[in-house]
């Protein structure tokens, strides 16, 4: 489903390059931590599979085509295949719950009946049903990071990409989201998760893949946040 | 839905900018009327040219019967004499071209210039006879006319030389003065709000900067990103194209067919056919200039 090929990125200046020679491979429907330090490469990386930049050498693909030889005006579909979690849940405010959802699709051209069906469908995935009529300021900040998955998810992407999706959430808050992105994970979503929150890692037993100055320094099937010793 | 979200988005678009897109509507009103009348001026000084020559031309004025400008004028100028001063003229290297002009062009030119009242009736007050054969003569230069002058002047059959230079310099100097005044002035302006609207977008697009980020994610196309900002930018420039279409309407009623016109009778002016043409001029550029700039800015925003 996702393929970095000897992947280096280097940005403008003296500095090291933030993905160095980066050979990943994600199966359809597998969940998987990338995690390492700030500065390891883990954002370049999920900006990379987004099309936001290409990489300097190397290919990334996603479903067996490769999307650094895509032309720009494919990349919004390749976009609607991606769905994005971020830990600022970036919702706009002047929409409740409901419309920021619904945003979602209509700004991709969906018609006005399908967005009535499929929104009330996916707030009732991440168990907001009762909450759609509420602003965002009015949810706390799990419920708010439930609404973002539901945005990311309402248009049944194949890949969720979850870039520290907890990092303001309190542990057990946590917990419900990581629930609900496996509950999602297991319909068939693939899901690749950049984090720095140990007990997450460690809580849920998938596969990690570690970056250390832009390299993968380890790649475990079942593996914890640190390296097990 | 997706006309919905789009109109939502202008309507909020232009509600939140009111001040700058009422700046950019007042600057592209008042340069857009001074192109408008820029360019109705360039006609008029084109409708000026056809009818009273440009200053570059010579008219050689020929002999009528008894004629009142020219004493020794007896009898019609004839076909030896016509002859004879063609033969002067085209020898002159100063001429660059020349025509004659028959009895009945001549009177066509009168009436122009005076109105056809004194040309109809049971009595009119000048008739075909009255009018003379002329030489229309164009210069290679408005300075250099001496030598066709002493070529002709004292030939048969000529009546009198009129230097087109002398009399309608005056006129051409104001046509010119109006003309490129109001071209810098809108030249100016039209920077000004090409400017503007570059402001207008870039502060929008920082206003919806997080929307459009989100858009980005979800996958929108980048022309339905952008079109809410086109389309901004299109109805500003509506709105300054409509004030100065009325504008230079009101201009073309009352400064040329109820002003000038009115007061200065030799000249003949021009009215609305030539609004109609300045106006769909203004229509046509007024979208390229916001929309052009527009276009460039959000490819620089919101790029995917």
């Amino acid at each position: 489903m996702i393929r970095f090929e000897k992947v280096t990125k280097s940005y403008a200046g003296p500095d090291k390059p933030a993905l160095n020679q980066v050979t990943i491979n994600v199966d359809k429907g597998e969940f998987v931590f990338l995690v390492g330090a700030s500065g390891s490469g883990k954002s370049t990386a999920l900006r990379l599979l987004l099309r936001e930049m290409r990489p300097t050498t190397g290919r990334v693909y996603v479903a067996g085509k490769e999307i650094n030889r895509l032309a720009t005006w494919k990349v919004p579909r390749l976009r609607r295949q991606i769905g994005t979690v971020f830990q600022d849940f970036r919702l706009l405010q002047n929409k409740n719950v409901s419309e920021n959802v619904a945003f979602a699709l209509q700004v991709i051209g969906r018609s006005g009946r399908d967005i009535k069906r499929t929104v009330p469908e996916t707030l009732e995935l991440v168990g907001l049903s009762d909450k759609a009529n509420r602003m965002p300021e009015e949810l706390s900040g799990g419920e708010q990071q439930r609404v973002a998955i539901a945005r990311a998810m309402v248009n049944h992407p194949m890949i969720l990409i979850a870039d520290e999706p907890t990092g303001n959430l309190d542990p057990a808050t946590s917990v419900g989201i990581m629930k609900l992105l496996d509950r999602i994970n297991a319909t068939g979503t693939t899901v690749l998760m950049a984090t720095h929150d140990h007990g997450v890692v460690d809580q849920m037993r998938k596969r990690v893949i570690e970056l250390d100055h832009g390299r993968v320094v380890r790649d475990e099937a079942t593996g914890v946040y640190g390296f097990q010793h | 839905m997706q006309l919905r979200h789009v109109s939502t988005n202008l309507r909020q678009g232009l509600r939140r900018n009111a001040s700058m897109h009422l700046a950019v509507v007042l600057t592209l009103f008042v340069s857009l009327s001074l192109a408008g009348i820029g360019l109705m001026m360039s006609k008029q000084a084109e409708l000026t040219v056809d009818v009273i020559g440009s200053e570059l031309q010579i008219q050689v004025v020929l002999c009528l019967p008894d004629d009142p400008q020219n004493a020794s004028c007896t009898s019609e100028v004839t076909e030896e004499q016509k002859s004879a001063i063609a033969t002067a003229i085209d020898d002159n290297p100063e001429v660059a071209d020349f025509t004659f002009e028959t009895k009945a062009e001549s009177l066509e030119k009168l009436k122009a210039l005076l109105g056809p009242e004194q040309f109809e009736g049971p009595d009119p007050v000048f008739t075909v006879e009255d009018a003379p054969q002329a030489v229309r003569i164009t210069l290679k230069d408005p300075n250099d006319f001496d030598g066709t002058v002493d070529a002709v002047a004292n030939l048969d059959g000529v009546s009198y030389i009129t230097l087109a230079k002398d009399e309608v310099k005056p006129i051409f100097t104001l046509i010119d003065v109006l003309q490129y005044s109001s071209w810098g002035a809108a030249a100016a302006l039209l920077l000004a709000s090409i400017l503007l609207v570059a402001n207008t977008i870039r502060l929008t697009a920082l206003a919806r900067r997080k929307e459009i980020e989100i858009m980005r994610l979800v996958g929108a196309s980048r022309i339905f990103i952008a079109l809410p900002f086109l389309l901004e930018a299109l109805v500003t420039a509506l709105l300054g194209v409509a004030l100065a279409v009325g504008a230079v309407a009101a201009f073309t009623q009352f400064a040329l067919i109820g002003g000038l016109s009115e007061v200065v009778r030799a000249l003949p002016f021009i009215g609305w056919a030539e609004w109609a043409e300045t106006s769909l001029v203004l229509v046509v550029v007024a979208p390229i200039l916001t929309v052009v700039p527009t276009l460039l800015l959000t490819r620089k925003y919101l790029r995917l």
